[in-house]
């Protein structure tokens, strides 16, 4: 790991007599914003308009084109609605396992913290998208282990994938922080 | 007028952030593994913690919270006769495995002495037992009031139904998955932000 490496600011420039709320208040103001759009984010999609005509229409893609991948690979499977089945096994797909959790959680992210529009809409493009890909290869290797590791199933559902996806989302949005979410630099007129 | 052009970080910045990715990746595993080892004892302390705090809000006290194996647990009802007591199974092992979140994340921060980092991941994973805590006993109401059918009709009204379920949802989903980056941000959000203030000095890092 880093020996004596540089790293950004860590340390307040205000002064320590300021109260907890002023020193601290671009991290209380981050992380209240985060809250309120990921409470906002959750609550709306658990409304059951929301649901069914914006969810559960997304998560049969997602079960499509999952599906379609295990046929390229050699698997027999069909598809109904959410489900996707063989003669050993089915998953049905449903809130939790369709990514929207994990972008939920990285557009909350994105949003609340400081940096122009333009890094903002870039950052949430490109994140959804990687983290689509992610929660693919998860229901793919999730159907797998299903077939061929029924024991497995489980663990590999909540604890292994689920840890994943949603590290996916956190580390892809700490880079995108760290990288590119800085400030407009003043340029002449 | 020219439009502002995003300044690109300093090379110092890109690498912390690139540093820490690694780093995490290499902490997962490890992490896991403890995790893993700690998961039957941490289930106890969770399921006895619950029940404790379950029994604060009743009067007789009816919930218990036996084990079933390492990983899963069941809600009984001492009130319900003995046949149909145990009203629901869950698996206890999923309601915390955020842990391994927090733990890689925490101990990936580059640039910071390995003793800050785990005493920052100890004041973490304490605030996280509380959480967790907290969890199994929304858990616990939300089971009451909407999984037991008539019973659940009758000793819950609508409001009580959609507070218990919106608040199982809420913290089963959302704030469980992104309590290891709120945590990572409450300590770490200003090594994020732009170098405009001034620097700690470098610190042995490892």
């Amino acid at each position: 790991m880093a020996r004596n490496r540089e790293t950004p600011a860590s340390k307040p420039s205000s002064s320590p007599e300021e109260p907890f709320w002023r020193r601290n208040r671009r991290e209380i103001t981050f992380l209240v914003l985060f809250l309120v759009l990921l409470g906002g984010g959750f609550t709306l999609i658990s409304v059951n308009w929301v649901n069914d005509h914006a969810i559960e229409p997304f998560t049969a893609a997602i079960a499509r084109v999952s599906g379609a991948i295990l046929g390229l690979i050699g698997q027999q499977v069909t598809m109904n609605g959410t489900i996707i089945s063989n003669a050993r096994f089915a998953v049905n797909i449903r809130n939790g396992c369709n990514g929207v959790e994990a972008m939920l959680i990285f557009l909350a992210a994105v949003l609340a913290f400081p940096a122009p529009w333009r890094s903002r809409l870039a950052g949430l493009g490109l994140g959804i998208v990687v983290i689509q890909v992610v929660n693919l290869i998860r229901v793919v290797a999730l159907f797998l282990t299903g077939v061929y590791y029924p024991k497995l199933f489980d663990t590999s559902h909540t604890v292994v994938w689920q840890t994943i996806v949603i590290l996916s989302g956190v580390l892809l949005w700490i880079y995108w922080a760290n990288r590119y979410a800085h400030p407009p630099r003043e340029t002449a007129a | 007028m020219a439009q502002p052009k995003p300044a690109p970080p300093p090379p110092e910045r890109r690498n912390w952030g690139a540093l820490l990715v690694r780093n995490v990746l290499l902490a997962l595993v490890p992490v896991w593994l403890v995790w893993f080892l700690l998961t039957p004892v941490y289930n106890r302390v969770l399921l006895v913690s619950a029940r404790n705090l379950l029994h604060l809000t009743e009067s007789p006290n009816v919930t218990d919270l036996p084990r079933r194996d390492e990983h899963y647990a069941y809600v009984q009802r001492l009130d319900f006769p003995p046949a149909k007591s145990l009203v629901h199974s869950f698996r206890v092992t999923d309601l915390h495995f955020h842990f391994v979140l927090l733990g890689a994340l925490f101990l990936g921060v580059p640039g910071i002495p390995w003793r800050e980092r785990l005493s920052n991941l100890g004041v973490a994973c304490l605030i996280t037992v509380f959480f967790d805590i907290f969890l199994l006993f929304f858990y616990v109401k939300f089971v009451y009031a909407t999984q037991l059918g008539d019973w659940s009709m009758t000793h819950y009204g609508a409001f009580a139904r959609n507070f218990w379920g919106l608040g199982k949802h809420l913290l089963d989903l959302p704030f469980k998955l992104s309590l290891p980056l709120v945590l990572w941000a409450g300590f770490y959000f200003r090594r994020l932000m732009p170098s405009s203030e001034p620097r700690r000095s470098s610190s042995p890092a490892s």
